[in-house]
């Protein structure tokens, strides 16, 4: 995860460290575990990553999020104006991206609320499974079946039939 | 001489005897018996030696030699320069846009070769995109200049008041008309 994640999407479970009660003069075989574990790989990689980044610090270089203007729609455009189409169609791939990513984040937040709450997922985490639900639901209805060749054509033609399959389910 | 024979006799036939014997061995040279193979110390030898016969392996190991060779000829400076450029030039860090700047094309992107291919091969997106435009500008003129070009011909040669469909005819003055110049002729 990177550094700056959402805190309240991903919530940490509680803490479960047991207090420490030795009873016994025998070594704790998962105490020499960890230390074994710590010196023979956590340590190494640490001072690396250490090294490495003290060496990078000199040269460091940063890069920007592009934020691109909003463009007159398809249904904006007249019949002809094929440079207005293409404008149409561009904004219509960066949205179709930015939805495709928007529903792997939820459900990458579904996963993680799975994954912290164990066996006890289905109660625990409703409120995530039901935004994930709704948000795929959307997905599917609105790109669904366009396929590898999608375009925002088809996509408003999609939402033409979806709209007149509305009209005739209300007027009858 | 004759000593000499005599003696070297003697070894042959105490080798003959009992080859195993360790003093028996270093008499080939005296005796000239043709050591037998099995029986000489050998290291790694137990066994009857063979003469493996197997087709000839040259064609494949030379294919094999020759491909490890011109794949880590390239494979080799690529993974150095790879390796270097992610330890010593690191991976850009995400900031906010600042105010009123406008970053280059090349400072979208994370990783630093990205960057580099981006700002010394590419041309930035905008340009991409205008080139684009331009050449869907161009076509759409094409195409109504076309359009225009049927329509121009259906209306001249409908109504053929226009420069084109002209069917050249002879010159009025040059028509002879003194036969029929009178009802009488």
């Amino acid at each position: 995860m990177p550094l700056d994640f959402n805190k309240d999407a991903y919530p940490e479970p509680p803490r479960q460290t047991p207090v420490v009660d030795k009873q016994t003069a025998l070594p704790n075989p998962a105490l020499i575990l960890s230390k074994l574990f710590y010196y023979s790989v956590d340590l190494p990689v640490t001072t690396f990553r250490e090294a490495v980044d003290s060496i990078q610090a000199k040269n460091k270089s940063v890069y920007y999020h592009q934020k691109f203007r909003r463009v007159p729609d398809l249904t904006q455009c007249q019949e002809g104006d094929y440079l207005c189409y293409y404008e149409a169609e561009m904004q219509w791939r960066r949205d179709y991206k930015v939805d495709q990513e928007i529903v792997k984040v939820v459900q990458e937040r579904m996963r993680a609320c799975h994954q912290r709450e164990g066996s006890s997922y289905q109660q625990n985490c409703s409120k995530e499974i039901e935004q994930f639900t709704e948000v795929s639901k959307n997905y599917q209805l609105r790109y669904g079946d366009l396929g590898a060749y999608a375009s925002g054509r088809k996509c408003l033609m999609k939402q033409k039939e979806r709209m007149m399959a509305a009209a005739q389910t209300q007027n009858a | 001489m004759v000593g000499m024979s005599l003696l070297r006799s003697a070894a042959g036939i105490a080798a003959r005897l009992s080859p195993l014997k360790t003093g028996n061995a270093a008499t080939n040279l005296l005796a000239r018996t043709i050591p037998r193979t099995e029986k000489v110390a050998v290291r790694w030898g137990h066994g009857k030696k063979m003469f493996v016969i197997k087709p000839t392996e040259y064609y494949d190991k030379r294919f094999l030699r020759l491909l490890k060779y011109y794949v880590l000829l390239t494979g080799i400076p690529v993974a150095i320069i790879v390796t270097s450029v992610n330890l010593f030039i690191g991976e850009a860090e995400l900031v906010e846009t600042p105010e009123g700047y406008e970053p280059e094309h090349w400072e979208y992107y994370k990783h630093p070769i990205t960057r580099w291919i981006s700002r010394n091969m590419f041309d930035s997106p905008v340009k991409d995109y205008e080139k684009m435009m331009a050449a869907i500008h161009i076509e759409k003129e094409k195409a109504d200049m076309r359009l225009a070009q049927l329509e121009v011909r259906k209306h001249m040669r409908q109504r053929g008041d226009g420069p084109w469909f002209h069917i050249e005819t002879v010159n009025k003055e040059l028509i002879d008309t003194t036969p029929k110049a009178t009802p009488d002729d």
